[in-house]
């Protein structure tokens, strides 16, 4: 087979085509020496027609094919027919619970037997064949480039790109804010990101007329002292208007009631710049529940070690040193939302946060207050 | 941690577990036990030490005393004091088989094997609230779950539980090798005990927090969607794990099916 | 050949001549129908995403037609229990009523989600074969260019569809990617406020993905697969070097029948393993996650595989923060995530140019090259897989954590250990088993096959006797150069002869009725 080389194409003579005395397969082999093809290796795969073995092979394949109209029907009268709905809650043995199993099985394997009769009929039945085709691999011809390459000097004549310069100029010229204007548009999309990193639902002024903000649960129910007990913690919210919903995605704050022994280590820790507001209530203490990594909810509280973890990067965070970050990418301590009870035994907020809380961004302004111990 | 300071605290403890201990004992239906309810039984049972309480503390001294102490006043550095657990924990501890705990590691294990049946985990529980009072059970929990709301229960179950549990219940990893369990075929009585204690890492539900209908509620959603509900999506859920198991599936299934296809396609035959 | 009848069938010759009268199609038809196309199950790996990403446009339009890409605020009132009456988004309603109240719309939901693994999957598998036989080389740079970028469409719509839903999961993956713009220096916090409207997450992001998600980046996919599809055609598809096979041919079949066959049995079959997964394996139940709300998350919370890497980089980063007092912070996954996924896009994307910077080869290639015998670019390679991998598993590591009682911290370091020290030792392995394999293959060609016959000199040491591979020349020599050929290593590889005994479940290697085996048949047809 190694005898064959690019060469031996060229001993292939051209057909007379008018000649009536071609077979029809003379006349194919002209179509692919004129694709520069040459068959190396064609023979039938049955040599006899009709043997036994190639009928067993049809079989097969004919099989396949019914086999797999078989399963296209039951597959129709079962996406017809089978119980679909959901009905609540459900065992294996609730035919509703294999309607998708059902199609998936059905379809899957009526394709895959067609596809199987395809293959087996690519593989089995088709003659044994091994072709081999000039790549022409490169550029084109000189004569091509040669007539290429005038045509277009021919063009750039004609329109006098060269003898014009100053065309060419002014055109380019108004190209540029032409293209701008195209993408102009798109501008509506800008919008000033103005406070919304650094002022949250907590915010007084701007969320509840200067009021002190109430701290609530996701039910709207405002939060007492003796509704957390000790080493338990909950999600509250900013007692505003929509305010545990997504419109404030940096409020969240997690309340813990930490033991006293554990308070007292915190008190130990505490920032000076929380000491100065006294941002603890007793031994409560409000995390934000916004990872200051890229904002996953930290809030895997682990009572015990006295870590909050965030499952999306698995920073970790010390509860009883400002929620410092221990471990993990995080780089800030979760800020600490200054609480106190008011005159009704009630939890409100002092103020918003003293810092920004949630993911750095490019131009958070870096505190020194927030790194002093 | 300073020395000085360790010492402080379980000083500290021990003289709080003393205050606590004296105060369940002489202050009876005083004003804490308006916010623990379950002091009311126990009210009765002050009067005469009666068996259980007895059994359970034989029960204790030879298997709990080592790592919780006397009179379950807990040991720095092996176990914490038991005082205040209520009847709940232990029974939460004991019949998960995470207690008696084998060894001592990042989290006690759950165990399919617990080391004491379920009347002597009652018994263990009766000492320890005997010691302290503490929180139990409502005997009515199986009417409060028939009657509860399992969307309710999602939402609760969705800020309070799924960060460490999953939103399918599979477990998940906690720092430094304590993991949260997961929920599959857990029973209501467990899921109420674990809330309301807080055994180990996970944080205290107790009744302020989330009321018993809430607490039903969550049962409720737990058992339809982790234990209850068949997946709707196919036979195999993979583990609920969510897309690792979904990369890891479609590399070891479809990728590997069709690289054996193309094998074959491409196969002198 | 004498096996096909007559000349075509009248009714045929008819329609072809009126098409020919129209659209002068002869020649051309002749040229499509005659090209031959190389062999081998390498060259079969593009086609899986190309026919997943039709399956793609299949299914997703039926999503299309019920899915509601809207954040408006409705309360749940459909068949799911466990959701009734919670308030969520009108998207992620719209997508459990999919999922619930439309007939076979899980199947298809969960098929569109499988073919869109599938398709990132093949893509990578793909990429890698072009890779480690150096396919990518000239003529054929333009090509790997667009495959890289098509990878990276791929990687961004598959990301923005598994974000659509407004479940609970996709709501933490889009958190993370609004922490990952706002890090970006002078622009982040402009470009997180122009994706989402304003404030995370707002109301707007999720009709803007949508609107990319089933219009933009599908077309945009399509234009350039077209031209990918094109370029393989055009410039014909590489080939191994073998017995006959040079630079300037290609050997193999003809596009039909049998080439057309096996790629529409091939599609088929994509068709059916996806069908069938999505049938009996539960993808993305977005209905046990809930709607997407900012306090709420999960444990495991992954995104899709092919994004894991870069959750796992930034999971693995440590906890650098550049602050420039007062006004500047440069967060930590700045790094990993905008320039770990720059350098990601670009590398790979400039890779021919570097790589024929500095091999100064110029060269067209058209037969491809055996990894063993570019040991430096393989060793590369090799690299970026181990690298990707731990990336991938740091991604999932608290799923590994937690199922194989790991601690935690303890695979985050062993992830942040591994990504610095395994590549290396990676490439130093790779590097030396290239040079083993090549050294064996030359060892064959030089003293023949290992024949496991043992002999006995007259000194009385054992030998093995080799065959070798050549007949002797006129000096007895009869060393073989190596050409980039499969070197067989084995006896029976010789000629690589086909298995003695055919037949699955009973030998149907009994003599065939025309008297001649099957293998004369073989052997009579070359020459």
């Amino acid at each position: 087979m190694s005898a064959h080389n690019d060469s031996a194409r060229d001993e292939v003579e051209p057909v007379d085509l008018s000649d009536p005395k071609l077979t029809r397969f003379e006349v194919y082999k002209e179509g692919l020496r004129r694709d520069d093809i040459e068959i190396i290796h064609y023979e039938p795969r049955f040599p006899k027609p009709g043997t036994k073995t190639e009928k067993r092979m049809e079989r097969i394949v004919s099989g396949l094919f019914l086999l797999s109209g078989l399963f296209a029907t039951l597959f129709v009268v079962a996406y017809i027919w089978w119980p679909w709905e959901y009905e609540g809650a459900a065992t294996w043995q609730d035919p509703q619970t294999w309607y998708t199993p059902v199609l998936g099985f059905t379809l899957g394997f009526s394709l895959l037997f067609f596809a199987v009769g395809v293959l087996t009929w690519a593989k089995k039945l088709l003659p044994v064949e091994e072709l081999v085709q000039d790549r022409h691999d490169g550029g084109s011809s000189t004569d091509d480039r040669k007539i290429a390459e005038s045509t277009v000097d021919t063009i750039v004549e004609d329109m006098g790109l060269r003898r014009r310069p100053f065309l060419v100029k002014t055109a380019l010229l108004a190209a540029a804010p032409l293209g701008l204007a195209a993408v102009a548009p798109l501008g509506a999309l800008i919008k000033d990101p103005g406070d919304m990193y650094t002022v949250t639902g907590w915010n007084a002024d701007k969320y509840n007329d200067g009021n002190p903000v109430g701290i609530m649960m996701k039910d709207g129910a405002l939060v007492r002292p003796d509704m957390v007990s000790a080493g338990g913690q909950i999600t509250v919210y900013p007692a505003i208007d929509h305010g545990a919903t997504n419109q404030f995605p940096t409020a969240p704050v997690l309340l813990i009631h930490l033991r006293e022994e554990d308070a007292e280590i915190l008190r130990g820790n505490l920032y000076p710049m929380y000491q100065d507001v006294d941002a603890l209530w007793g031994n409560f203490v409000a995390y934000s529940k916004i990872c200051t990594h890229v904002g996953c909810p930290a809030s895997l509280y682990e009572q015990q070690s006295q870590r909050l973890l965030c499952p999306c990067h698995q920073s970790q965070f010390n509860v009883v040193d400002n929620a410092a970050p221990v471990f993990g990418p995080a780089t800030r301590h979760l800020p600490i939302l200054p609480i106190t009870v008011n005159d009704e035994g009630f939890f409100e907020a002092k103020s918003d946060f003293l810092v920004p809380p949630g993911p750095a961004f490019w131009n958070r302004p870096s505190l020194p207050e927030e790194d002093e111990k | 941690m300073a020395a000085s300071a360790k010492r402080r605290r379980g000083w500290r403890k021990r003289l709080g577990a003393l205050a606590r201990f004296t105060g369940a004992l002489v202050i009876v239906g005083g004003i804490y036990s308006v916010f623990s309810p379950s002091l009311y039984a126990q009210e009765a049972e002050d009067n005469a030490i009666d068996s259980e309480v007895v059994k359970g503390q034989e029960l204790y001294d030879t298997s709990c005393i080592s790592c919780h102490g006397d009179d379950g006043e807990g040991i720095e550095g092996r176990g914490p004091s038991l005082i205040g657990v209520g009847s709940a924990a232990v029974e939460f501890q004991v019949n998960t088989g995470r207690m008696p705990m084998a060894a001592q590691g990042a989290q006690a294990p759950a165990s399919d094997y617990p080391v004491f049946t379920e009347e002597e985990a009652e018994w263990l529980g009766a000492y320890i609230e005997y010691l302290g009072g503490g929180s139990a059970v409502p005997d009515d929990l199986a009417a409060l779950v028939e009657n509860s709301d399992v969307a309710e229960g999602g939402e609760l179950y969705r800020v309070n539980c799924s960060s460490c549990h999953g939103y399918a219940g599979g477990g998940g990893a906690l720092s430094s090798g304590a993991h949260a369990p997961a929920l599959t075929g857990v029973s209501d009585e467990e899921i109420y005990q674990a809330m309301l204690t807080g055994p180990q890492n996970m944080p205290v539900f107790a009744d302020n927090e989330l009321t018993p209908e809430q607490k039903a509620d969550i049962i409720a959603y737990v058992q339809y969607v982790v234990n209850g509900d068949k997946d709707p999506g196919g036979v195999f859920s993979l583990g609920r794990y969510g897309p690792s198991t979904e990369g890891l599936a479609i590399f070891l299934v479809g990728m590997t099916a069709l690289l054996l296809t193309t094998l074959w396609i491409a196969g002198k035959s | 050949m004498k096996r096909r009848k007559g000349s075509s069938d009248s009714l045929l010759t008819k329609a072809g001549g009126e098409l020919d009268d129209r659209f002068k199609l002869a020649g051309p038809a002749r040229v499509l129908f005659n090209k031959v196309f190389p062999d081998h199950w390498s060259f079969l790996l593009g086609e899986i995403a190309l026919f997943s990403f039709i399956l793609l446009l299949l299914s997703g339009t039926f999503l299309a037609l019920f899915f509601d890409p809207s954040m408006v605020e409705v309360t749940y009132d459909g068949a799911y229990v466990p959701l009734q009456g919670v308030d969520m988004s009108r998207a992620y309603e719209s997508t459990l009523h999919l999922s619930f109240e439309v007939r076979g719309g899980l199947f298809m939901r969960q098929m569109h989600h499988w073919a869109a693994l599938l398709f990132m999957a093949s893509i990578l598998v793909h990429m890698l074969r072009i890779f480690f036989t150096g396919a990518f080389r000239a003529p054929r740079e333009t090509n790997w260019m667009i495959g890289i970028v098509m990878f990276w469409l791929g990687f961004f719509e598959g990301f923005f569809g598994y974000s659509l839903p407004d479940d609970g999961l996709s709501g933490t993956g889009l958190r993370i990617m609004e922490g990952m713009t706002a890090s970006i220096p002078f622009i982040g916090p402009w470009a997180s406020a122009a994706l989402f409207g304003g404030q995370f997450p707002g109301t707007t992001v999720i009709p803007m993905l949508y609107i990319i998600h089933v219009f933009i980046f599908p077309l945009l996919l399509l234009a350039l697969i077209t031209v990918h599809v094109a370029l393989v055609f055009i410039q014909k598809h590489t080939q191994w070097p073998g017995p006959g096979r040079t630079e300037h041919n290609v050997v193999g079949f003809r596009m039909f029948p049998n080439y057309v066959m096996k790629q529409v049995g091939f599609m088929l079959f994509i068709f059916g393993v996806l069908a069938a997964m999505a049938g009996l394996f539960q993808i993305n139940p977005i209905w046990l996650f809930g709607p997407y709300e900012v306090s709420v998350v999960s444990s495991a919370s992954q995104p899709d595989f092919y994004v894991m890497y870069l959750d796992g980089l930034i999971r693995l980063f440590p906890s650098w923060e550049l602050r420039i007092p007062p006004y500047f912070t440069l967060p930590p996954v700045f790094w990993p995530g905008i320039v770990g996924m720059g350098l990601s896009v670009m590398l790979p994307l400039l890779y021919p140019a570097l790589e024929r910077r500095f091999t100064k080869d110029r060269g067209h290639h058209n037969l491809l090259q055996r990894p063993r015998d570019n040991p430096g670019r393989t060793s590369l390679g090799m690299m970026v897989v181990v690298f990707w991998i731990i990336g991938v598993i740091s991604g999932g590591n608290d799923v590994f954590a937690e199922k194989f009682h790991i601690s935690l911290n303890a695979m985050t370091w062993a992830g942040r250990i591994g990504l610095v020290v395994l590549p290396i030792i990676t490439y130093y392995v790779t590097y030396r088993i290239c040079l083993g394999l090549q050294q064996h293959d030359r060892e064959v060609l030089a003293h023949g096959l290992e024949t496991g016959i043992l002999m006995r000199d007259p000194n009385g040491r054992f030998y093995e006797v080799h065959q070798p591979l050549a007949e002797p020349d006129e000096h007895g020599h009869t060393e073989l150069e190596y050409n980039g050929w499969v070197v067989p290593k084995k006896m029976n590889r010789v000629g690589a002869l086909p298995p003695q005994d055919k037949g699955f479940f009973k030998s149907i290697e009994e003599p065939s009725e025309n008297g001649a085996s099957s293998h004369e048949e073989i052997e009579s047809g070359k020459h």
